[in-house]
């Protein structure tokens, strides 16, 4: 049963994730990431992770991917004002990825996960939060330096100059 | 004496700092007075040293002015090491030194850039003293970089003509491939003795090495490599003769009497380490007499009075290592302070042509100049004397020691060196006569205002022809009565090298002397033959065919040079620059910038091509690195 | 709140404590309009984070997250000491009206405590939040000038390299941490000694990845391209920010994560490492040559100065950590001092081309000096401390292991080529003569003369005395 879910999860996340890239209207694109995601997600529920499913979702296919709308909607941005790249940059990109995607999997193939990481209740919400609350408490509290510095630089990137120069 | 030690590089430092911030906002006679007084202390101090040294009070004294690096391995400190080698040096470059600020002094008078030609000539003798004070390769390093960076400048001085540019641009590249190999050097010196410091290096030289053995062989090789840049020698001397393209007193004091001894002063002071590597002496020896034997005959067909005496230094500076690759290390010492006094004479007697031609280089268009400056000719036919090695001219003593080693080893160098002797007796005869003999075939313009030059430029050149004439007794052979004073005098710092061979007889040495001596008469006279009793004047540039054009164009090495390696390089780093850099980057750029208007540029160049393009080749770095990591 | 006064009476991390809330202050100036004094307050600040961090407590175990131990202390005060020059020196372009002072001010100093966690970090989650945390506010200053296309542009390119180069390196942390099942450094480090030769590819290829990540930040061939587009369209001193504080971080964390980790692994990633050390020098030095713009030169040869940066992570030893310091000293102090210049002559001037330094020295005596021991000190010539960090680099690297020979003479030769470049700044500011325009007179403020001239003091004495930087002990 798992394994059948498994598949079409994959399949629907390779084959959405290739129509973002092959498609030529950006609304379109979006909307398959969205679904991507969502795929994404439901992997994270298989491998017993739901905190990170709900964050996938709420966070990527919520916020960011709503944002990503509005923008594409805001710029009025379709197919006659979308330049598409030159088919040699299609083909080199296609070569590129592939490559890499092989190079990774040869290096990879033989490997297994080390032994002690498969807990059967590794990424429930509460064994997340205990974590992150007494071993990852540091990192957690300094990352309040990394977004308060995010929000004052979306702040400053808004205001204009002092004085044009 | 030694508490005075520091002003001696202070000085010219002194004199370059207040130069160069003051920059024309001085009256020149000022300007020449800080130029040469700080010289002139300098000098002074360090003939208190010399008295010292000769009198035996002074035989090696280190004196630390503070550690440099103390720390780890790496223990330096900036120190001076005043020697008899250090200290003959230092008064060749403070003395000679002193003069040429003199007599620039006259001859940059009109020029514009009079201060700041005094504060780089002030800031040059500061890195030459820095050179040859040092008592570790550090300090060495650091004037040799100094001495470079002040030669390109003065290069350069004349920036306005294209053809100085690229004479500078050639110095500074032939000299960077000869400080790949000082600084190769340098470092694999550390790594082996664990230490730079000349005390440290030279005392466990002989325990930490083994003779002819590859570290050995390297060490030496690389610093002489360093030596072949800065002393023009083959494959890196083609920079020499264009350098010419600076004010002629800067040749005489930079780029003859100076700065390129710099490399046969590096090799002479490391010759401990020198005599553990026969091979590499074996390897000067073949480069110096290559190179002297090649540079003269060089000289044979140039027309320009500067590049003659370039040729001429060349050919001077081979017959110096041809001395250092015999073993006689203080010969080549000597033949570099004779040198320096008759070479820099013949560079400032030609600059005082060039100054009463106003600027005329061509000897084709001199003649008959011996009676309009009457000063210039009489001390340049006593240089030329020298040069030539005629008895008791200063050359003489010194080619003669070089000659009589040469013999020593094999009668075929002997012969080889003295045929490089007879083509320089040769081409400075030519020079002399042409220029100075028969009538004056300029313009009647330049006639008319021929003049001796001012005492100023024309006491330092009878000085010089003083030292050119007495300069020799320092160095009488045995066998002339003398006890070869400057050999005792270094014999501190040089060990004795090739004891192996057979002193020669006297009766020997008397009849090489007289040979030369008699085989240069004769070359003197052939020259007259030519070119006074014949009139022979050397033909216009176009008339001149077969070997002697060859000769003429250099043997087109110059040509070879450029299609072997600069064209190379250049191309390569064109195809960086015009293909990575403006087809790729900046030509994406500049096509999106043009396309449309301000406000969708910056929301296209989001997603121009260009940072695709970066993204791109990061990715394919990442399959090359987990490629070339998966097959190894 | 108490946990962190308890922090802060033990002396443990006391200088990100207060860089943090300095960042904060520096936040509020304009709220509360004491923008003025904002200058004078966040240098008071910043000297006393430098004092705090010599008196951290040393080798203390910060959640076991931070190990403040010798190598973290006095990296960091070296950060710390650049990022007070930095504000001295900048000053002038925040007071010109055309940045907000108290918001670019706040995200140096957010930058500054990524930096400081870079240097003390015994955590790959901290190694990459301190990356983070370093890079952000630089995307946001790159694009600081907002009416100049070209500083937009570069904060857009720096962004997404950024975000790719980190996705990169966040993959590679993975790896590690799922054939290792850990993020501490040193339980890496004895999980790969247990593992000996017999390393699974999953780790060495984790390993490889950070490395290309890491890379990245450092902006080392093939991953440089970002470099000189990003350094030339941001404003001034944050390029100069960029080259010498987020560089020297860069190498630091980049330094204690191979050093304490992956040495015994080393036959996994030395090769590697190698040619790109190689391709990094030469790709720098190449094309620095044929520049018209001094700032793009620069750009490129701080490309080429992280090649040589990068041989002390190749060689990993004790020795390597004083050749690290010595030089990340060397090149910052060097490579500000030159910006510094930079900034002055492209003011008087309007352009940073090479030509805009034509006969500098009869108009700016001072600047031309100053720039002159900067290029001296890039190109590595005595006495200058730039010789000294290239040379104690190079000789150490052939002591420890002589078969990296032709690396060294790649380096000499490449470093030899940069003469050139470096050279061609001084031809052009005393080799020519021109006639001088009025306007180009125009002479500097007192304040920066004086700076300029301790600036050059330090490049020397430095020179003359490496020494105090390699007499620390055990570092």
């Amino acid at each position: 049963m798992e394994q059948i879910i498994f598949i079409i999860l994959s399949l629907a996340a390779i084959i959405s994730a290739l129509v973002v890239i092959f498609s030529n209207n950006p609304v379109y694109s979006v909307l398959s990431l969205v679904i991507t995601f969502f795929s994404i997600a439901g992997h994270f529920v298989l491998l017993n992770a739901q905190f990170l499913a709900i964050v996938n979702v709420i966070v990527y296919a919520g916020a960011i991917m709503v944002l990503f709308l509005f923008v594409i909607m805001l710029l009025n941005l379709n197919k006659s004002s979308e330049p598409s790249a030159p088919l040699i940059m299609k083909v080199a990109s296609s070569v590129a990825g592939g490559l890499l995607f092989i190079t990774l999997l040869g290096a990879l193939r033989q490997s297994e996960a080390s032994a002690g990481l498969s807990g059967g209740n590794i990424g429930s919400v509460e064994s997340l939060g205990r974590t992150l609350f007494t071993n990852f408490l540091f990192p957690f509290e300094v990352s309040s330096v990394l977004f308060l510095s995010a929000m004052i630089g979306a702040v400053m990137l808004g205001k204009k100059n002092l004085k044009d120069s | 004496m030694l508490n005075l030690v520091f002003l001696i590089p202070l000085l010219p430092l002194t004199g370059f700092l207040i130069l160069g911030s003051l920059n024309n906002r001085l009256p020149k006679t000022i300007v020449s007075f800080v130029g040469c007084g700080t010289v002139l202390g300098s000098f002074v101090i360090v003939l208190t040293l010399l008295s010292g040294t000769l009198s035996g009070t002074i035989t090696s004294a280190t004196i630390s002015y503070f550690d440099w690096i103390y720390a780890g391995d790496l223990n330096l400190k900036m120190s001076f090491l005043i020697d008899p080698l250090s200290v003959l040096m230092m008064t060749i470059i403070t003395g000679v030194g002193f003069l040429i600020h003199v007599y620039s002094a006259g001859y940059m008078h009109e020029d514009s850039g009079f201060v700041r030609y005094f504060a780089f000539l002030n800031l040059f003798v500061f890195s030459m003293l820095l050179l040859v004070m040092g008592s570790n390769y550090v300090v060495m390093f650091a004037g040799w970089e100094g001495v470079g960076l002040c030669s390109y400048l003065l290069i350069g001085f004349w920036f306005k003509k294209d053809a100085y540019n690229d004479a500078a641009q050639k110095a500074f590249v032939m000299n960077r491939i000869g400080d790949l190999g000082f600084l190769l050097g340098m470092i694999l010196i550390f790594t082996t003795f664990g230490s730079l410091d000349y005390d440290d290096v030279f005392k466990n030289a002989t325990s930490v090495l083994t003779e002819n053995s590859g570290v050995a062989i390297a060490i030496t090789l690389l610093l002489f490599i360093g030596a072949t840049g800065k002393s023009a020698q083959i494959p890196l001397y083609t920079w020499l003769p264009d350098a010419m393209a600076g004010p002629t007193p800067v040749s005489a004091l930079i780029h003859a009497a100076t700065m390129v001894t710099a490399g046969i002063y590096m090799v002479v002071r490391s010759n401990i380490l020198y005599s553990l590597a026969p091979f590499t002496l074996d390897v000067i020896l073949a480069i110096g007499l290559a190179t002297a034997l090649f540079a003269a005959s060089m000289g044979l067909f140039q027309n320009d009075i500067k590049k003659v005496l370039a040729y001429s230094t060349v050919s001077q500076l081979g017959y110096m290592f041809f001395a250092l690759g015999l073993g006689a290390f203080s010969a080549g010492m000597f033949h570099v302070t004779t040198h320096a006094f008759f070479k820099a004479l013949l560079f400032l007697g030609a600059g005082s042509v060039i100054h009463a031609l106003h600027h005329e280089q061509d000897i084709r268009n001199m003649g008959g100049l011996s009676k309009k400056l009457p000063i210039t000719f009489l001390t340049f036919l006593t240089a030329t004397l020298a040069i030539a090695g005629i008895p008791p001219f200063a050359g003489f003593f010194s080619k003669d020691e070089i000659l009589a080693a040469a013999y020593e080893r094999s009668p075929v160098l002997w012969a080889l060196g003295l045929a490089g002797a007879l083509m320089t007796t040769f081409y400075m005869f030519r020079l002399l006569f042409v220029t100075f003999f028969g009538t004056f075939r300029g313009t009647d313009e330049q006639k008319h205002h021929l003049h001796e030059s001012p005492l100023v430029m024309t006491i330092p050149l009878m000085v010089l022809a003083l030292l050119s004439i007495i300069g020799g007794f320092i160095g009488v052979p045995e066998v002339l009565g003398g006890s070869n004073f400057l050999k005792n005098f270094l014999s501190s710092v040089i060990i004795p090298y090739g004891e192996k061979h057979e002193h020669l007889s006297h009766s020997t040495e008397w009849i090489l002397m007289t040979t030369s001596t008699l085989a240069v008469i004769a070359t003197i006279i052939m020259a007259y033959v030519i070119f006074v009793v014949k009139k022979s004047v050397p033909a216009e540039d176009n008339k001149i065919s077969g070997l002697q054009k060859l000769i003429y164009n250099k043997y087109y090495v110059d040509e070879i040079y450029d299609t072997l390696f600069s064209k190379p390089v250049t191309f390569l780093s064109k195809i960086f620059h015009s293909v990575v850099e403006s087809k790729i980057v900046d030509a994406t750029v500049n096509a999106v910038g043009k396309a449309v208007s301000a406000s969708s540029k910056i929301l296209r160049l989001s997603q121009s091509g260009n940072i695709s393009y970066y993204l791109y080749v990061m990715v394919i770095g990442i399959i090359l690195i987990l490629f070339i990591n998966n097959i190894l | 709140m108490s946990k962190l006064k308890e922090n802060f009476n033990d002396k443990k991390m006391t200088a990100v404590i207060i860089l943090s809330c300095l960042g904060i202050v520096s936040m509020l100036a304009d709220i509360f309009s004491y923008k003025k004094a904002l200058w004078y307050i966040v240098l008071a600040g910043v000297a006393g984070a430098i004092v705090a961090n010599l008196n951290e407590k040393s080798n203390a175990i910060i959640y076991d997250m931070l190990l403040t131990d010798n190598y973290a202390i006095w990296f960091s005060t070296l950060i710390l000491a650049l990022v007070l020059l930095w504000f001295m020196v900048s000053k002038d372009q925040y007071e010109s009206g055309v940045y907000n002072s108290s918001d670019n001010y706040a995200l140096i100093l957010f930058a500054t405590v990524g930096a400081l966690i870079l240097t003390s970090f015994s955590d790959l989650t901290m190694m990459f939040l301190g990356i983070e945390i370093l890079s952000i506010p630089l995307f946001i200053l790159a694009g600081s000038n907002k009416k100049d296309v070209s500083s937009n542009e570069a904060s857009l390119k720096y962004f997404l390299a950024g975000a790719f180069a980190s996705g990169i390196l966040l993959f590679g942390i993975t790896f590690i941490y799922g054939s290792t099942g850990t993020f501490k450094l040193d339980k890496i480090a004895d999980w790969a000694n247990a593992a000996g030769s017999n390393l699974p590819a999953l780790f060495y290829t984790g390993i490889l990845l950070v490395m290309v990540g890491l890379a990245f930040k450092v902006s080392a061939a093939p991953f440089h391209f970002w470099t000189p587009d990003v350094y030339q369209g941001s404003p001034m001193f944050v390029t100069a920010f960029m080259a010498t504080i987020v560089k020297g971080a860069a190498f630091a964390g980049f330094f204690r994560l191979f050093y304490t980790s992956f040495t015994s692994a080393s036959g996994s990633w030395a090769l590697i490492l190698s040619i790109l050390i190689a391709a990094t020098i030469l790709t720098g030095n190449i094309i620095a040559v044929y520049q018209s713009s001094v700032k793009r030169m620069l750009a490129y040869s701080s490309i080429a100065q992280a090649g040589y940066i990068l041989l002390t992570v190749l060689l990993s030893n004790q020795e390597a950590k004083y050749a690290l310091l010595l030089y990340i000293a060397s090149y910052g102090v060097s490579t500000i001092t030159a910006f510094t210049v930079l900034y002055h002559v492209e003011k008087i001037k309007g352009t940073d081309t090479f030509e805009s330094f034509t006969s500098l020295s009869q108009t700016h005596p001072l600047l031309s000096v100053v720039m002159t021991i900067a290029m001296l000190s890039l190109a590595g010539i005595p006495p200058t401390i730039g010789f000294f960090a290239k040379f104690y680099l190079f000789s150490s690297v052939l002591k420890s292991n002589t078969s990296y020979l032709w690396l060294i003479m790649v380096s000499v030769a490449g470093s030899l080529v940069s003469v050139y470049y470096y050279f061609r700044v001084i031809i052009a500011m005393y080799g020519q003569h021109e006639p001088i325009i009025s306007s180009e007179k125009k002479q500097i403020p007192a304040f920066y003369n004086v700076l300029l001239l301790l600036l050059v003091c330090v490049i020397i004495i430095l020179g003359m005395m490496p020494d105090v930087l390699m007499s620390i002990d055990n570092l």
